[in-house]
């Protein structure tokens, strides 16, 4: 798995993945994303059986020393079977802007074992709000009516305003 | 008559649920105060009484002049309006002056049937689709206290923006 961070500007993937492609590294999966004008990217890499850690590690270093990036960091993850959870529910939660918002929703989720599969949040405004979108996926011990019950609880404790839906799946 | 000062989330009047209102003195008032506010915004499509903390049942509508609209029934001032069938979906984007520094992506219906009362206190039903439907789905939602963040569908269809107001 490899995780790049640095300040934004075009380039950055480019530079990266001629690394990648040099060393005849492919890519799996991989997510980027753009905060505040800082720039991260996740990637899951599959490297041939030839090439050592050391010289991967070291070609990128190199690249992110050119670039500049402010951090590279390269590690050996096993492959997983099943992959990530389904997400079966989206989550809107949004009020004036407070610490431990995050934490106190997600403690609340996590209570009730639902998984957090993607999450993203936003300040706003001049007397700033805080919005926070995020992908869960319930247990099968969990129904529609017990979330609901629970975002209000929560939403409540932590003077937010929260609401779910279902995701629904398209189908073609 | 007069604009009205537009609140802003997180006051809590854009959460409660609103009342229904019988024609008379009291709704002519709120209809023409939303409608005045509504005007004193440029490029604005809709309005609905809790954004002037008018806790009744009461929504303006006018697309005529935008160009995204296919359909438009000019300006529509309706109270108690309940939206009787819906079909098809879509995702647009949407904003809203009481959330003035984000925009999203929102699945909505293409096509709606409203039924409502005109402030003379004739029931009127109207067929609508495309952006004037969604502009009174994103105004009717109001009425309940939904926002158009309870209807984001995913973390990619949230935008922060310039304000326009």
């Amino acid at each position: 798995m490899l995780t790049a961070t640095g300040r934004d500007r075009p380039g950055i993937v480019a530079a990266v993945t001629r690394v990648l492609l040099d060393l005849g590294v492919n890519l799996e999966d991989a997510e980027m994303a753009i905060l505040r004008g800082h720039f991260a990217i996740v990637l899951i890499l599959s490297a041939p059986d030839e090439l050592g850690e050391a010289q991967l590690r070291e070609e990128l270093q190199a690249v992110g020393r050119e670039l500049p990036l402010e951090a590279v960091t390269l590690s050996a993850v096993e492959q997983l079977a099943g992959g990530s959870p389904e997400p079966t529910h989206a989550i809107s939660v949004y009020g004036a802007d407070h610490p431990g918002i995050v934490h106190g929703v997600a403690e609340a989720l996590a209570r009730h074992e639902v998984n957090v599969v993607d999450l993203s949040t936003r300040v706003v405004g001049d007397d700033p709000i805080y919005v926070m979108l995020l992908d869960v996926a319930l247990p099968p011990s969990l129904d529609n009516a017990a979330l609901d019950e629970l975002l209000a609880r929560v939403g409540q404790e932590l003077g937010v305003d929260v609401s779910a839906r279902v995701l629904d799946r398209d189908v073609l | 008559m007069a604009a009205r000062e537009v609140l802003r989330y997180p006051h809590p009047s854009l959460k409660q649920r609103c009342e229904p209102i019988a024609p008379g003195d009291e709704l002519d008032r709120v209809s023409r105060d939303l409608l005045d506010t509504m005007r004193s915004f440029r490029g604005c499509v809709g309005l609905a009484a809790p954004q002037i903390d008018e806790l009744v049942r009461v929504i303006v509508v006018d697309v005529s002049e935008h160009k995204k609209a296919t359909t438009s029934h000019g300006l529509l001032v309706l109270a108690n309006p309940v939206v009787v069938e819906t079909s098809g979906d879509e995702l647009g984007r949407e904003g809203c002056l009481s959330i003035p520094d984000l925009t999203a992506n929102v699945r909505r219906a293409t096509w709606t049937r409203v039924e409502a009362v005109l402030p003379a206190g004739e029931t009127v039903t109207i067929e609508s689709d495309g952006f004037e439907a969604r502009a009174l789905l994103h105004e009717l939602d109001h009425l309940d206290g939904i926002l158009f963040l309870d209807r984001i569908a995913s973390r990619a269809d949230l935008f922060a923006r310039k304000r326009y107001a």
